[in-house]
């Protein structure tokens, strides 16, 4: 007999199980579940929720995706996909991965690739120390349920030394159907000793649909491992999106992010790192633009555990109308931690007097010789800089446009493709129109 | 072109401009001289539409249409410019993309197409040549980083491209080296043609042994109190501006 979930979530596990799950997997759903069940909903007294309320995502009373959604064509994708942005392609819709629309073609040798809930049925095994290798007692709430319903989603490994030679896009495409869902896709993400990727990872919608995505990335880099890691965040603007990314790193192991997020009316995103070897290097880099009726909110939870390492976070924002963000990151430097070296930046650009910003960044240091740094930034756009463009010809709203841009550039600038900086720099001019 | 007449404008509650005339015609180079603080950016920015000035009397008329009634995009493309005697940077913004769009928003004012991207890369290469400006520019950030001089350059080059009608230069010469002085005079005079006026605001007289004025104008504690031909330049350069503090007593 299952334990009651809380009101407003209840349906979230409601699926019929006809997954291929073996028995250690079905062991761990259900544990999640029982220990879910004991945790109260977060709260705004709970410092990680300070900010953000789940009022509205809980009124939507959404229900678990209960088949998939087989009707779609590859002709579908063609608003969806980047012109010129060449890449391996995983397609999951409304969190299933999705063969026929996929584009895998020839991997490298040592190179898999493909969906969770397949990967579950022919070996299973491989996964199991894997699942829930990344997370520690960091686990949230919502990372929980994720586990409570795991289905589906996309596994990546790489064997020694393998080097993806194109990059990998996963595009987690929704489209609504009658009800209000969710889908709780889980990827797991390992890249062996030496191994390289470049991962782009794309959640967008057909349509203007309400849904909701509870998506949790794993990642285990080992030692001299790189991943390049792209995240657009460019749902349904009336959608529900969280994300729980959570990654481990070995000795000399380097991990690149970017986090785009343009879209959904509430996201709430945590990115857990761990540094488990020396000399590991992890950079986070993110961009938010909040218009109104949005709300994006962002936690950073970096752990500097062992000595010299280094981690730097930059995230920028561009606020307009009545949007809001939150900006919660801490940087954790253990006692052993020495020569730790950690940046934290968080600015922002607020457009309009109704937008609002919540920004706290920490630096908890418990070594004694670290270099540490964090700074934070609210401000306006510079008169002298609009009339400078305006003293050219070039009219208020494009030079206030041009200017935005030019904020953002620093972030969209570290997308690795052109193609792909182009898209995402048209998407943000476009909302600043 | 353009005409000044009794000019007032105020910075808060402090009158900065206090009644001044000014008349430039078609083809004429006027040079605008007077010590510091005497009011020549404020000038300079009123007249392009920068914020934080109030007119309190007076009016200035370009082409014959109201300039202070417009925006300052609309000034613009109705063929003014100011070179900035503090060029802004702008971080992040390419300049390629800055140029490009001034240029478009200009040309569409005059009703012409926008230009295609081999014309307009073959103009731009053009008149970085004249201003002896390195193609790597176009790939910078507008003034970031740029040494004073660059900046310097950077504006009578966008002057070139953008071919105004009247331009303002506001102390384009301070803080220029002698071999970039004669750089952006050269640029300058490039320009000169019998349909483009100047107005050369300058605190020296070195930069008028390059740039020859047809006019030359003492702007002191926001009035102008004399005019008269280039050899006014060389009076002050002898005299200095000390005089003026004994003749406004008188
Ligand atoms: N934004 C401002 N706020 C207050 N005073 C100003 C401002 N701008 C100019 N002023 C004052 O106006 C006077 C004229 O300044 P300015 O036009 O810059 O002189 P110039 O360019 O001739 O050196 C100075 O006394 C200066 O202090
Ligand atoms: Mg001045």
């Amino acid at each position: 007999m299952n334990a009651p979930l809380h009101s407003g979530l209840e349906h979230w596990l409601s699926a019929p199980d006809d997954s291929p799950a073996p028995d250690w997997l079905l062991e761990r759903r259900r544990a999640a579940r029982a220990r879910l069940s004991a945790r109260p909903l977060p709260h705004s007294k709970d410092e990680a929720w300070r900010y953000t309320s789940l009022k509205g995502l809980l009124e939507q009373q959404f229900t678990a995706i209960d088949e998939p959604l087989s009707a779609l064509q590859p002709e579908d994708l063609d608003t969806i996909l980047i012109p010129g942005f060449d890449a391996y392609r995983v397609v999951l819709v409304n969190g299933r991965f999705a063969p026929e629309l996929s584009v895998l073609g020839e991997l490298p040798a040592g190179a898999r690739v493909g969906g969770l809930r397949d990967w579950l049925g022919h070996d299973p095994e491989s996964l199991r120390g894997q699942l829930d290798a990344t997370r520690g007692d960091s686990e949230t709430f919502f990372a929980l349920f994720n586990t409570a319903g795991l289905d589906d989603g996309l596994v990546v490994w790489l064997a020694r030394g393998v080097m993806l030679d194109r990059p990998l896009e996963l595009i987690h495409l929704s489209v609504g159907l009658d009800e209000p869902r969710v889908a709780q896709p889980r990827h797991l993400v390992h890249l062996e000793a030496g191994a390289q990727a470049t991962l782009v990872e794309r959640y967008v919608s057909l349509g203007e649909s309400l849904y909701c995505t509870n998506a949790v990335m794993e990642v285990v880099l080992e030692r001299d491992a790189v991943l390049k890691h792209e995240r657009l965040q460019m749902e349904s603007r009336n959608a529900f999106h969280l994300t729980g990314f959570y990654l481990v790193q070995d000795e000399n192991s380097r991990y690149a992010g970017v986090n785009i997020g343009l879209g959904a009316r509430w996201a709430r995103t945590d990115l857990n790192t761990r540094f488990r070897g020396e000399h590991a290097e992890c950079l986070l880099q993110g961009l938010y633009l909040a218009g109104d009726g949005q709300l994006l909110d962002y936690h950073l939870d970096v752990e500097h555990a062992v000595p010299n390492c280094r981690s730097e976070e930059n995230f920028k924002g561009l606020l307009t109308g009545q949007g809001r963000a939150v900006f919660d990151g801490r940087v954790l430097v253990s006692k052993d931690a020495q020569k730790s070296d950690a940046a934290m930046s968080n600015r922002n650009l607020m457009l309009s007097e109704q937008a609002e910003i919540d920004t706290k960044p920490q630096l908890e240091i418990y070594a004694d010789d670290v270099k540490c740094s964090h700074g934070t930034t609210v401000g306006q756009i510079e008169p002298e800089m609009l009339f400078y463009l305006r003293s050219r010809g070039i009219d208020a709203a494009q030079a206030r446009r041009m200017l935005c841009l030019g904020f953002a550039g620093e972030i969209i600038d570290r997308l690795g493709d052109e193609a792909m900086r182009e898209h995402v720099a048209e998407a943000v001019g476009q909302r600043l129109a | 072109m353009l005409s000044v007449k009794g000019l007032r404008a105020n910075v808060g509650d402090k009158e900065i401009l206090k009644g001044l005339d000014l008349e430039v015609g078609p083809g004429e180079v006027h040079a605008i001289m007077g010590p510091n603080g005497s009011g020549k950016s404020t000038l300079s920015h009123v007249l392009s539409g920068r914020d934080g000035y109030s007119v309190t009397a007076g009016s200035a008329t370009f082409e014959g249409r109201d300039l202070l009634e417009l925006e300052p995009e609309e000034r613009a493309q109705l063929g003014l410019f100011l070179a900035f005697q503090y060029p802004v940077e702008l971080p992040g913004v390419n300049n390629t993309y800055f140029l490009k769009a001034a240029l478009n928003s200009i040309r569409k004012a005059r009703g012409e197409s926008e230009l295609d991207a081999v014309s307009f890369l073959r103009l731009i290469k053009e008149k970085l040549k004249i201003l002896h400006l390195d193609d790597s520019l176009l790939k910078r950030a507008v003034n970031a980083g740029f040494s004073g001089g660059e900046k310097k350059r950077n504006e009578i080059f966008q002057m070139a491209l953008l071919e105004p009608k009247l331009a303002i230069l506001d102390e384009t010469d301070s803080g220029l080296d002698i071999d970039a002085l004669r750089v952006v005079a050269e640029g300058v005079n490039a320009l000169r043609s019998p349909e483009r006026s100047m107005i050369v605001v300058t605190h020296y007289q070195r930069l008028l042994d390059y740039i020859q004025p047809d006019y030359v104008h003492v702007l002191a504690r926001g009035r102008i109190i004399r005019s008269g031909g280039k050899e006014l330049a060389l009076e002050l350069e002898q005299k200095g501006y000390g005089w003026i503090d004994a003749e406004l007593a008188a």
